[in-house]
């Protein structure tokens, strides 16, 4: 479990966080939204121990993550936004860096690199951006940590890529393991990510399951604007209204819509969801 | 499993850094191996009068020496170039290893196995050049572990260092202190460079060098001032041998703990900055 708390951090005179508490709780997907530049990179970057907290404290099962202790560094992953790759092949990459790994399984990268259609045989530099984001993806997924981190994962892949994506995000995340997918391209991970995280700047906006989203607020696609809806937008065929969930009323969860409806009344949906 | 050192894991942390060695710094391996080739080519066009000593088994082994002071000079930033990137160092900030695992192996790649390589290789290629070239005066490899043997070629033949005192001062020495002394200047000079190589981002080796002369401009300005305005050199003047072979011996001794400290201090700055840099 990652715990944060009352998490103060700064860089040079730019405040990222201030005083914010949030837990991670084992085996979800979760999905770490915000705008632009309110910290979302810093706040993988905190959990992963490659920056340390003015304020306040980051646990992960108990451990420091800044103190990079090898018990704690064997059991995460952080892909970063930025393709960084070696002159090699992401075979003899992942041999490299594999036997770090307890659970590493150099059979599941196999696996992996075919499901994702990366050729074995080529190395990094002949490959493609997206190419390139797969081929760490099974990286990242075969070494199998308790936490894996993915920050903009879904950017620079095309259409089919990004259902390949999800598709075995899903399929290899076991109850075991925890992922934080820090995005901005919602659209992306809908139908993957559960719980959903969104900040704001120096805050946490909402940090809620599926399950209490649909409690709270409620997904109207209708024909109309209503006027008591937190946010509406404009559909093919109508609009989808966000608002509150007053009758209890099940409905499907629109991540976009929610995130503009969280964007556009923070207080308002911040302390509906306490 | 014990967080501050684990010899398996430490034998991962050398494998790992062992498969980047060489991809790394081959490069500047072959420059710096060809210097001598491109010397003994040289002195092949040049009559050879001009280029006798050159032929000299000792001259040869000081080329190699300041090469491989070279090498020591260059190998972290080959080596460890990208560990404190903000970028491209994190693969190496999440390995899962300890900061004294992770330490050491630097230290072993860049203090050890890259000098042992290069004067190795060197040796090696004068070796070849001795078998096929007439002029050379034996192999470089017979006399480059006799320091003694060096140190006597030095004074023999250099009108450079005409005071007793430097001659005095090395037959002091004891054949294993010898050893030690120069074991610790290389040792110096590869932690104040592998520091370099931690607090800069870039062109790290050139920084360093600039910092280094500056230090010395001002470690020279500080003592020609103290010893004007103290007028040691007009004290001593009376007796100037007295004075010279006692200055070199304080001079030595001091620069001989001067090097302990500077580079305990420096492996420490580069432990910790293995161990806080923030990425």
């Amino acid at each position: 479990m990652i715990k944060i708390n009352n998490l103060d951090f700064a860089y040079r005179n730019t405040q990222v966080f201030k005083n914010i508490s949030l837990e991670f709780e084992k085996g979800n997907i979760y999905g770490l939204l915000g705008e632009n530049g309110v910290g979302k990179t810093t706040l993988l970057k905190l959990i992963c121990g490659l920056q340390k907290p003015q304020h306040g404290s980051v646990t992960v099962d108990g451990l420091i993550p800044s103190m990079r202790q090898p018990d704690f560094l064997q059991n995460v992953y952080f892909l970063p936004e930025e393709v960084i790759t070696e002159d090699t092949t992401p075979e003899k990459f992942i041999q490299k860096i594999g036997d770090f790994y307890p659970h590493y399984d150099f059979a599941l990268f196999n696996e992996l690199m075919k499901e994702l259609e990366v050729d074995l045989s080529k190395k990094f530099n002949e490959l493609s951006h997206g190419q390139k984001k797969k081929a760490l993806l099974a990286c990242a997924l075969s070494l199998k940590t308790d936490y894996l981190f993915l920050d903009e994962p879904t950017n620079g892949l095309d259409i089919p890529s990004k259902a390949l994506f999800r598709k075995v995000i899903s399929k290899y995340c076991t109850d075991e393991s925890t992922i934080i997918i820090s995005t901005h391209q919602v659209k992306d991970v809908e139908n993957l990510i559960d719980p959903i995280v969104i900040l704001d700047r120096d805050d946490v906006l909402m940090n809620a399951s599926f399950a209490e989203i649909i409690d709270k607020i409620y997904f109207e696609y209708g024909p109309e604007r209503l006027q008591d809806a937190y946010y509406t937008e404009m559909l093919p065929g109508g609009y989808i209204n966000v608002m509150p969930n007053t009758e209890h009323e099940e409905s499907n969860v629109n991540i976009e819509a929610l995130f503009n409806a969280v964007m556009k009344n923070k207080e308002t949906i911040k302390n509906l969801m306490k | 499993m014990n967080n501050t050192f684990n010899i398996n894991r430490f034998g991962k942390v050398l494998k790992h850094d062992g498969l980047n060695f060489f991809p790394n710094i081959i490069l500047a391996l072959a420059i710096i191996w060809a210097i001598p080739v491109v010397i003994y080519l040289f002195t092949c066009l040049m009559p050879s009068d001009e280029t006798t000593q050159l032929y000299d088994p000792f001259s040869r082994i000081d080329i190699i020496s300041t090469l491989s002071t070279i090498m020591l000079i260059i190998a972290p930033a080959r080596l460890y170039r990208y560990c404190n990137d903000p970028r491209k160092g994190i693969g190496y900030a999440m390995l899962p290893a300890s900061t004294l695992e992770k330490f050491l192996s630097m230290v072993f790649y860049c203090i050890i196995v890259t000098p042992i390589i290069y004067i190795a290789g060197a040796l090696a290629i004068d070796s070849i050049l001795a078998i096929f070239h007439g002029p050379y005066e034996g192999f470089a490899v017979s006399y480059y572990f006799d320091r003694f043997a060096q140190i006597n070629a030095i004074f023999d033949k250099s009108n450079v260092m005409m005071d007793e005192s430097w001659i005095l001062y090395y037959k002091s020495l004891s054949p294993t202190f010898a050893i030690i002394l120069s074991a610790i200047g290389s040792l110096t000079i590869s932690s104040i460079f592998m520091f370099g190589n931690m607090i800069f981002k870039k062109h790290k080796t050139g920084k360093m060098i600039g910092i280094l002369i500056l230090m010395f401009i001002l470690f020279m300005i500080i003592i020609i001032n103290y010893a004007v305005n103290t007028e040691v050199l007009t004290h001593q003047i009376d007796d100037k041998a007295e004075f010279v072979k006692h200055t070199v011996f304080f001079m030595m001794n001091v620069m001989f703990y001067a090097e302990i400290i500077v580079s305990a201090l420096m492996l420490f700055g580069v432990y910790r900055k293995i161990k806080t840099q923030k990425y």
